[in-house]
């Protein structure tokens, strides 16, 4: 779960992290709070909003007001912005680039940082990536603080001492707050120190168990300042912890296994089909996870055939042909339908998908041709 | 010969009398896998399928030789559960738990380097030996005994792949499911560079996805290190960009991580490429190595 912006300060706060004053504005009523001059924010979960118009200079009380106006509606990629922070402007001496994170290619935390600051970090890394230093750090040791020195030493920054400590305090929420990446972007020297004017925070959604209450309002916060509209098919499949991704086309898609997913959309659109959406179950579904499967993606206007493709490994075909057939029982058969069926119990589940007058298929291709050609007849 | 298990593999399963955890034992004991000890604490002294159940993976590894561990552990307990496993000096662990924190993977993996232990996981379905023995939850008859090596991000795509070997009459030595990520204890090149040195492999076949650059990783080691043919089939050619496509590692980050520079990569490195499945028992067929 990526953070807004104003949440990562918050985080940063409670940490110690030195960050500017500021003050969350979601009305124009709001806009009188806002002391001028002030930087205004817009606070949308995408990167890339200072091109896009979201970020703004303004000088006086006047000014404050006509530039909440202006910015609370717009949208940017499509997210249309509902929050802003309004904070005190900065007088910058230099911009730096710091984040800690968890580096796949050597399973370690690692401290990234460069003395390119404020600009894409993945384009200083394509164009110039000597300006990029990396450290890794083992995780039974433990920072230590020899390699932010190290790093503050290579990168010109005067305030070693905050830096290290700031470093330390990036490490601190990383391992306690289950984050996967922790970023400042900018980190600015200004005369009173290091401040980290913006921040980015990811936080691991498999450690939620351990931060009910920190994603709980985390969540219940975006909720009520993100009004991106979702699809009927979208709100459901949040509701019941479906992976699902709309698409263009008109097969809606279940499979049984993200692999099997992802071969079962590039075969629909080699066959010359468009696919409603790419959704799967994971390794481990049942009747449940079928039945609910099938409401979410059959709540996609667009879709008007569907396409269940089905390998069962641990996922028993028995328990799966029952989350079909209950299906059809509650809603009816709502679009054409084809299934390919085999894997643990295939024989117990294609009996009952026989019995309420599916008869599926075993070779993979021929059923998705069978699905493209119904998609080509609605 | 096959990789990583065989016929003498003896194993621990940890959380043996959960529901999936029993009725999975049961079918992987009948398959051929030497099952020597389970794990379920509060349940020690009992028996399941005439295995003995222990409290704690010290007391079976105190009566019991044993040289790989298989867990059924829910998300938030498979990082004590991996721990206890590798504190005892069980030196290969398979991870099927699909909801692994990043913290807690990365914590198993740099402790199992520390024991020089080998882990493969999270989010996997196992590892089969045909006709040997079987640490997974596959699909039986959808694999047979022979000499291509398969490496698979994904436990089902594994599946259908072994269906068209099997059904085709192509054999395999051993399949590895790597999992979905994000973070790998075994990679495709480690997987690599074990079936380059397992001399009743003859081919290699590896199953990707989209996300992340470990087949590029893979690809230049193929380049310099593995002398045997390797086909591969990249999923996900159609995923649309910033898309989380299932596995927690499947995602396209702005230009990386996509299909196409897969391909073109594992192409660049004499890697056969096949668009369906059912094209790859066909190539195999045509190297003539079997």
């Amino acid at each position: 779960m990526r953070l807004l912006e104003f949440q990562a300060k918050q985080l940063f706060g409670e940490y110690g992290i030195p960050i500017p004053r500021g003050i969350l504005i979601t009305s124009v009523d709001d806009a009188s709070r806002a002391e001028a001059p002030a930087v205004l924010k817009a606070q949308v979960i995408v990167g890339g909003r200072g091109k896009a118009g979201g970020i703004r200079l303004v000088r006086t009380a006047e000014e404050v007001i006509n530039g909440v106006q202006d910015l609370l509606q717009m949208s940017i990629k499509g997210y249309p912005i509902s929050a802003l922070l309004a904070e005190e402007p900065i007088q910058i001496k230099h911009e730096y680039y710091l984040s800690v994170l968890y580096d796949k290619k050597t399973n370690a935390p690692m401290i990234m940082a460069s003395a390119a600051g404020g600009v894409d970090i993945e384009q200083v890394s394509r164009e110039n990536p000597e300006k990029i230093i990396r450290s890794n750090i083992d995780s039974f040791i433990g920072l230590q603080k020899y390699t932010p020195r190290y790093m503050a030493a290579k990168l010109g920054i005067g305030d070693m001492d905050g830096f290290i400590d700031i470093v330390g305090k990036l490490y601190d929420i990383l391992l306690e707050c289950d984050a996967t990446l922790v970023e400042i972007n900018p980190l600015v020297e200004t005369e009173h120190g290091l401040l980290a004017l913006d921040a980015k925070i990811v936080l691991d959604d498999r450690a939620e168990f351990r931060h009910e209450e920190r994603f709980a309002r985390i969540r219940q916060e975006q909720r009520d300042l993100n009004k991106k509209p979702k699809t009927e098919a979208e709100r459901l499949a949040n509701e019941r912890n479906i992976t699902y991704v709309p698409l263009e086309g008109n097969i809606a898609m279940i499979a049984d296994g993200a692999g099997t997913g992802m071969l079962t959309l590039d075969l629909i659109q080699d066959e010359g089909g468009g696919a409603a959406n790419f959704c799967e179950m994971g390794g481990l579904a049942n009747t449940q996870i079928m039945f609910d499967a099938m409401e979410v993606v059959l709540a996609n206007p667009k879709a008007k055939v569907l396409l269940i493709t089905l390998i069962g490994g641990l996922t028993r075909m028995d328990e799966i042909a029952e989350g079909i057939a209950q299906y059809i029982r509650v809603h009816g058969r709502m679009v054409p339908m084809v299934v390919r069926m085999c894997g643990t119990q295939e024989e117990v589940g294609r009996a009952t998908l026989h019995d309420i007058g599916i008869e599926p298929f075993e070779d993979l291709v021929k059923t998705v041709q069978a699905a493209v050609s119904l998609a080509r007849t609605v | 010969m096959a990789i990583l298990i065989d016929k003498s593999t003896r194993v621990l399963i940890q959380g043996i009398t959960g529901n999936v955890g029993n009725f999975q034992t049961k079918v992987m004991k009948d398959y051929g896998t030497q099952i020597v000890a389970g794990i379920t604490p509060g349940k020690g002294g009992t028996t399941t399928h005439g295995i003995p159940v222990y409290n704690f993976v010290a007391e079976a590894v105190a009566d019991h030789k044993i040289d790989a561990a298989f867990g059924f552990v829910p998300g938030r307990f498979t990082k004590d559960a991996a721990f206890e496993v590798l504190e005892a000096g069980i030196p290969f662990v398979v991870i099927t738990t699909e909801s692994v924190p990043s913290k807690d993977m990365i914590q198993i993996i740099h402790f199992a380097a520390q024991k020089g232990a080998r882990v493969i996981g999270p989010d996997t379905a196992g590892v089969i030996s045909p006709g040997k023995s079987k640490l997974g939850v596959h699909p039986n008859r959808m694999f047979m005994e022979g000499n291509v090596g398969v490496i698979s991000k994904s436990g089902a795509l594994s599946y259908e792949v072994g269906k068209n070997l099997t059904e085709n009459g192509v054999g395999q030595s051993t399949v590895v499911g790597i999992g979905g990520g994000p973070f790998w204890g075994l990679t495709q090149t480690a997987v690599l560079k074990m079936f380059e040195e397992d001399p009743e492999t003859k081919a290699v076949v590896m199953l990707g996805e989209v996300g992340g650059t470990m087949e590029l990783e893979a690809a230049e080691y193929i380049k310099h290190h593995v002398t045997k043919p390797v086909v591969a089939l990249i999923v996900g050619r159609h995923a649309p960009e910033g898309a989380q496509m299932g596995h927690a590692g499947a995602i396209i980050e702005g230009n990386v991580g996509t299909a196409a520079s897969k391909i073109r990569a594992l192409e660049e490195a004499g890697v056969r490429i096949a668009y369906r499945p059912a094209e790859i028992p066909q190539i195999i067929k045509s190297l003539g190595v079997l």
